[in-house]
C-alpha cells in the first residue's frame, strides 16, 4: 500500500500554545480523505505543513516520503486550494493559468481551459468579478493543472452557497475518479463529506482523534442502546467512545473488538456523522455541541 | 515569475511612470528657463570668477547684485524641490509595503507559495523586479534634480550641501529609495497587512531619516573651522564655495562666542553707518568671525556615505525580510 502523506508526533506550535500535537496518521494512496474538526482545531495546520508553508516544531511531516517544507520536489506533486480559495482578484482566470504555466514545470492549461469551459465559466474576466462558486471552480481547475499526485483542500466550500457547494463537489469527484489523484479535504460541514470521502481524519483541540477508512471504522463502531444506567455489555468492547442518556434508556457509542452478545443491548450500525460526532464530543470541549452547530443541515 | 511580477505590477508601474512624466513635464521647462535667465545676467561667467575657495577678497564678489537679481526672481522654485524630498517615501509606501502585506492580507501568498517555485525565488524576482523600476526612478529623479538645482545653488540660495537639498538632488535619493522600499517589504512580513505596513514605513523612514540627518551626517567627516576678523576684514565667504555651513558667529580673542549665528566684516577705513563694527554691540575690536564647514567638494563624498548608509540598511532589510518569508504561512 503507497502512503501518500505520513505525519509522526508532528506538532506545531504558535508561542506556548500547541495549533496540533502528536498528530500521526498515514493517508494511502488512491483515497478521498475527509479531515474534519470544527474551526480552530488544527485543520488548516495539517494541511500547511504538508504543503510546505510551515516547518514543524515536532514530529515529522513526509509527503511522497519526504519532508515538504520549502520543496519544490513536493510543491511539484502536490496542487493546494486555500482557504477562501485565494486568486488574484484582478487577473483573469486565462492570467491564472499562464501564471501557473510560468511558475510550475508540468502544468496542462489546455486541461485548465477544458474544465472551465465545460462548466461555463468565463476565462476572460477579472476572478474578482466572478461568484464565490465560480472562483472555486477556477481555484480547484488551476489545481489540477498541475496533474497533482495529492490535492489538498481546506475548506473550499465553507464559504459558498450549498448548490455552488454540491456542484464543486460533484466536479472534484468527477477529476478525482478520472485522475486517480489522492485527495485531502478539510471541512466542517458534516453532510457534504458523507457522498464523497473513503477515508476520514478526525481533529479536535489540536489533537488527532480518529483515522482510518470510512469502512473499517463504521465497521468497527457500534450503537449500542440499552436501559438506562446499565452496565455495558463484558465482552467485545474496546472502548466506549461516547456515553448519551435519555430517562429510560443509555445510548453508548463504542469501538468492538469482537462480536458483543448482550441481550440487554441493542446494536446498531453508526452513521458517520454520529461516528464524528461521538469523538467530538469525547471531552469537555466538544460536549453540549449540537449537529445544528455544526452546520449538518446546511 | 517575472512575467507574473510584471502583470502584478503593470497598473502601479503606469500610473508611477504617468507621475514622472507629469514631473518632468513641470521640471524640465522651469529648469530651462532658469538656466537661460542665469546665463542671460552673466551669472556663468561670475560665478566661474568666484571659484570655489571658501574665503575671496572682500572686493572680489562682483556677482552679489545678480545673485539678488536671479534669486527673488526664482524665490519660489526652491520650494518645488520639497516635493522630490517625499518622493522615496512615497516609493516605500505603494511600492515596497504592499509587496508582501497585500499577498497575506487576501491570503494569496498561500496560492502562489504552493506552486512550482520556492518562496526564496519568489521574494528575490519580486524584490529584483520593484526595485530596478524605482532605481530607475530615484537616478532619474536624483540626476534630474541636481540638474535643475544647479542655477538656485550657483546662486547661492540654498547651497547644493545644504539639509533638505542636499537630500534631494545627486545619488542620496537612489540610497532613500531602494532603503523605505525595502523597509516596506520587512515592514510587511512583519505587520501582514497593506495599512499598518505603510506606517509602519512612514515612520521608520521619517525617523531614521531626521536621526541620521540632524545626529550622524554632520560627523561623516571632521567639520573645519575657519576665522576671519571683524574690523579691517580683507576677506569675505564665498556665496559659490557650495560649503555646508554648520555653524557660525562672532568670537572674542579668547575664542569666546560673542553672538552666534551672525557674521560683521567692515572693510579697512570703514565710513558710514555700520563703520562702529559693532561696537555699540559690544563686540571688542579685536573679535573675529568664526565658521564650523564642511567644504563644498566634499559633497560627493558626503553623497556617497549617506547612499552606502541607506543602501547598506536595505540589503540587511531584505535579507531579514526573505528570511521571514520563508517562516510565514
Amino acid at each position: 500500500m503507497d502512503v501518500v502523506l505520513e505525519t509522526d508526533q508532528l506538532g506545531k506550535r504558535y508561542g506556548r500554545a500547541w495549533a496540533l500535537r502528536d498528530c500521526s496518521l498515514r493517508l494511502p494512496a488512491g483515497r478521498f480523505a475527509a479531515l474534519v474538526g470544527p474551526n480552530g482545531a488544527g485543520k488548516s495546520t495539517l494541511l500547511h505543513m504538508a504543503v510546505g508553508l510551515l516547518r514543524p516544531d515536532a514530529g515529522t511531516v513526509r509527503v511522497f516520503g519526504q519532508a515538504p517544507y520549502d520543496s519544490t520536489a513536493v510543491l511539484a506533486e502536490i496542487g493546494f486550494v486555500a482557504q477562501d480559495t485565494p486568486l488574484y482578484r484582478d487577473f483573469t482566470a486565462d492570467e491564472l493559468f499562464t501564471t501557473g504555466a510560468k511558475l510550475n514545470r508540468r502544468f496542462d492549461t489546455a486541461l485548465a481551459r477544458d474544465r472551465l469551459g465545460q462548466i461555463g465559466i468565463p476565462r476572460d474576466k477579472p476572478v474578482g468579478k466572478l461568484s464565490g462558486g465560480q472562483r472555486a471552480q477556477v481555484a480547484l481547475a488551476l489545481a489540477m493543472a498541475k496533474r497533482p499526485r495529492l490535492l489538498l483542500l481546506d475548506e473550499p466550500v465553507a464559504s459558498i452557497d450549498p448548490l455552488a457547494r454540491r456542484e464543486f463537489l460533484h466536479a472534484l469527484t468527477g477529476v478525482v475518479a478520472e485522475t486517480g489523484t489522492t485527495v485531502l479535504l478539510s471541512s466542517h460541514i458534516l453532510a457534504d463529506l458523507e457522498r464523497t470521502c473513503d477515508f476520514l481524519i478526525v481533529v479536535h483541540a489540536s489533537q488527532t482523534k480518529l483515522v482510518g477508512g470510512v469502512d473499517e471504522l463504521r465497521g468497527e463502531h457500534r450503537q449500542l442502546i440499552g436501559p438506562r444506567h446499565a452496565s455495558p455489555p463484558a465482552a467485545g468492547i474496546a472502548q466506549v467512545v461516547r456515553t448519551s442518556h435519555t430517562d429510560r434508556s443509555t445510548t453508548l457509542l463504542v469501538r468492538t473488538n469482537g462480536p458483543i452478545h448482550d441481550r440487554a443491548w441493542q446494536s446498531h450500525e453508526v452513521t458517520l456523522e454520529d461516528l464524528i460526532l461521538a469523538y467530538l464530543a469525547d471531552d469537555d470541549l466538544g460536549a453540549g455541541r449540537t449537529h445544528v452547530g455544526w452546520g449538518v443541515s446546511a | 515569475m517575472i512575467w507574473l511580477a510584471w502583470r502584478q505590477h503593470r497598473k502601479q508601474a503606469l500610473f508611477t511612470a504617468l507621475g514622472l512624466v507629469v514631473l518632468a513635464a513641470l521640471m524640465l521647462p522651469t529648469g530651462l528657463a532658469m538656466r537661460q535667465s542665469f546665463a542671460d545676467k552673466g551669472l556663468d561667467d561670475c560665478v566661474r570668477a568666484l571659484g570655489r575657495a571658501s574665503l575671496i577678497a572682500a572686493d572680489a564678489d562682483t556677482c552679489g547684485r545678480l545673485f539678488t537679481e536671479f534669486n527673488n526672481q526664482y524665490n519660489a522654485m526652491s520650494m518645488i524641490g520639497v516635493l522630490f524630498l517625499v518622493l522615496p517615501l512615497l516609493m516605500g509606501l505603494f511600492w515596497g509595503a504592499p509587496l508582501v502585506a497585500r499577498e497575506i492580507e487576501h491570503g494569496t501568498h498561500r496560492m502562489v507559495w504552493t506552486q512550482g517555485i520556492s518562496r526564496r525565488h519568489w521574494a528575490l524576482v519580486k524584490c529584483g523586479v520593484v526595485g530596478a523600476g524605482t532605481l530607475a526612478a530615484a537616478v532619474g529623479c536624483g540626476l534630474g534634480m541636481s540638474w535643475w538645482l544647479t542655477p538656485i545653488s550657483q546662486a547661492g540660495q540654498h547651497g547644493r550641501f545644504s539639509t533638505f537639498f542636499f537630500d534631494m538632488q545627486g545619488i542620496a535619493p537612489v540610497g532613500y529609495t531602494l532603503f523605505t522600499v525595502a523597509l516596506g517589504v520587512f515592514a510587511g512580513t512583519v505587520w501582514p497587512k497593506v495599512l499598518p505596513a505603510m506606517a509602519a514605513t512612514l515612520v521608520g523612514f521619517v525617523g531614521l531619516r531626521i536621526a541620521l540627518t540632524t545626529l550622524v551626517r554632520p560627523h561623516y567627516l571632521p567639520a573645519e573651522t575657519l576665522t576671519f576678523p571683524v574690523k579691517g576684514a580683507t576677506v569675505q565667504t564665498n556665496p559659490a564655495a557650495g560649503d555646508w555651513v554648520v555653524s557660525y558667529g562672532i568670537r572674542d580673542a579668547s575664542g569666546t562666542m560673542l553672538t552666534p549665528n551672525a557674521q560683521i566684516a567692515c572693510p579697512p577705513d570703514a565710513t558710514g553707518p555700520g563703520a562702529d563694527c559693532g561696537a555699540s554691540l559690544g563686540i571688542p575690536g579685536d573679535a573675529h568671525n568664526w565658521q564650523l564647514y564642511q567644504p563644498g567638494d566634499r559633497f560627493w563624498l558626503f553623497q556617497g556615505i549617506e547612499t552606502a548608509i541607506f543602501v547598506a540598511l536595505a540589503a540587511l532589510l531584505l535579507y531579514v525580510a526573505v528570511r521571514r518569508i520563508l517562516r510565514l504561512a
